[in-house]
């Protein structure tokens, strides 16, 4: 009868005309919306769209909760940031690569702090050779743990009782292993420096021509919270969750002509690579075994962290908000999330 | 595949998304901040509310996402409503010191009263459980049954009820607020 007087039956009608009960109600319910309404008006206040999106985007990012947080990314900090994950994958194997077909095998993890002036000058590394997958990474989303385990070759990791504000819903991604090769080219490096008018230092010998192979995964992740998708297959759909708990085979990279020596100080003596990174990649000391974690300053905290019996890297923004934790145990395992660190490590800690 | 490749697939999702934010951010920034201002009574406090709405919208989720708008209205009547019941701790303790914001004006008795107003009605606003609270702001800020229904999570149907319901208990609360 209030919301909509027009739907009203004429029985209705007659019976409201006739109760004093139904009458009283109505007018309370009137004089309720009444002052309800008075109490809310307001002179219309006009905003100026155009002129706040300027302010967001041109206002500094704020803090990034470590992993979880997308700042609002300007122009020109794009390109840095999609030559990110290569650089880094390159960073782990100028530390890692050793004579011909020796084998990166992580067994620990340690924190690079990365700064933002850092991953804005980084180069381009695929100018320096020719990247290719021979096998693709092809993550397939919502599967069941079932068949998760079934592509993954090894069991899906149990978290245990987890805090209340996580979702019991758990989303089962299963990327299966995936291979890549970078074949160097010493005369492509060259011309990509010499079209942005620097040089570059030579390539040792035997660098030319020769290809690192890189082998990930397979990796089964587990995403509690409630996923929002639009489809299976776009991933920018998703709602970023509580708390994601990952494994995954630990990388392995073999080189057929760079000792790597030769290939750490090349890379490192490249245009756009700090000293101060240099030096704390150069500082890692065991980089056959070692799998660096990049640490973005002033943006997140690590800290060394005994998980499982053995060392992990716990990372967590400077606001509290996010932590995750990473270490290997024969596998690369990953708990991250919106939680507390001391909670992310109960359920690191937890785990099965 | 080859990182060329790769990495132009990356620019071209980046900038989609950011053209993406950008029209959703146009399209309904005025009415983010029209629902904070209907709980704040302050048009440049409701901008800080709306801009904190999208980024925080902006870093969790797609702005293709189908349920961006309903999002966006429901968090902008929480962070208001928030901010409101955080004001109200903080007027507690600063009662005493505090000059009324009536005190500037020129036309003092009014503006105390239309002040006093507002007050009684932030304070009522804040003592009601979130989800009336935010049915009568989003409804207030002149949202669709169906939109505030989408916003706040329930089915058309039940809109109309549990804006009764807030209505009544809003005016209890501003009752019990008011001088006696």
């Amino acid at each position: 009868m209030f919301d909509d007087p027009n739907a009203v039956t004429g029985t209705e009608r007659e019976h409201f005309a006739s109760c004093g009960e139904c009458q009283d109600r109505h007018a309370k319910t009137s004089a309720d919306a009444t002052d309800a309404t008075r109490l809310l008006a307001l002179p219309a206040a006009t905003f100026d769209a155009d002129a706040a999106y300027k302010r967001v985007t041109e206002a500094p990012s704020q803090a990034p909760r470590f992993g979880f947080r997308l700042p609002i990314l300007r122009q020109s900090s794009r390109r840095p940031i999609a030559v990110l994950a290569f650089a880094v994958v390159l960073a782990v194997i100028a530390t890692a690569s050793a004579n011909v077909a020796q084998i990166f095998a992580p067994t620990q993890v340690k924190p690079v702090p990365v700064t933002v002036a850092d991953l804005q000058s980084l180069p381009d590394l695929s100018t320096y050779g020719t990247f290719a997958w021979s096998k693709e990474p092809q993550p397939q989303i919502g599967v069941t743990a079932a068949n998760a385990e079934q592509v993954a070759g090894f069991s899906a990791p149990n978290a245990g009782t987890l805090p209340s504000t996580v979702s019991t819903n758990v989303t089962y991604v299963v990327v299966p292993q995936a291979v890549a090769t970078f074949t160097f080219s010493a005369a492509k490096a060259q011309a990509a420096a010499a079209a942005q008018g620097k040089t570059l230092p030579p390539m040792p010998a035997g660098m030319d021509g020769s290809t690192l192979t890189l082998t990930v995964g397979p990796a089964l992740i587990e995403v509690f919270g409630d996923l929002k998708q639009g489809s299976t297959s776009d991933v920018s759909q998703l709602e970023l969750p509580q708390l994601i708990v990952a494994e995954s085979k630990a990388p392995v990279v073999t080189s057929t002509g760079v000792s790597v020596t030769e290939l750490e100080d090349y890379l490192l003596k490249q245009p756009g690579i700090t000293p101060q990174l240099a030096a704390d990649i150069k500082a890692i000391g065991d980089p056959t075994h070692t799998l660096p974690i990049p640490v973005p300053v002033g943006y997140a905290t690590s800290s060394d962290v005994t998980v499982q019996g053995v060392q992990g890297v716990a990372l967590g923004d400077n606001t509290g908000a996010g932590a995750a934790v990473v270490w290997i145990k024969g596998n690369v395992f990953f708990v991250g999330g919106s939680l507390k660190q001391s909670e992310i490590l109960t359920i690191a800690n937890q785990l099965r | 595949m080859n990182l060329e490749a790769a990495s132009e697939r990356s620019r071209h999702a980046l900038s989609s998304e950011q053209d993406s934010f950008e029209a959703l951010f146009k399209a309904e920034y005025n009415r983010v901040a029209g629902i904070a201002n209907r709980v704040l009574g302050d048009a440049q406090e409701a901008e800080d509310v709306a801009q904190e709405v999208f980024i925080d919208f902006h870093r969790l989720h797609s702005a293709k996402a189908q349920y961006a708008a309903a999002w966006l209205y429901r968090a902008s009547a929480h962070t208001a409503l928030n901010r409101v019941r955080g004001r109200r701790r903080r007027e507690k303790r600063e009662h005493a010191a505090a000059p009324d914001e009536a005190g500037q004006a020129l036309d003092p008795q009014r503006i105390a009263e239309a002040n006093e107003e507002r007050r009684r009605l932030r304070t009522a606003l804040a003592r009601l459980p979130q989800k009336p609270a935010a049915v009568l702001v989003l409804r207030s800020s002149g949202l669709s049954y169906a939109e505030v229904a989408e916003a706040v999570g329930v089915s058309t149907g039940q809109i109309g009820t549990l804006l009764r319901r807030a209505e009544s208990a809003l005016r209890k609360e501003v009752n019990r607020e008011s001088p006696e």
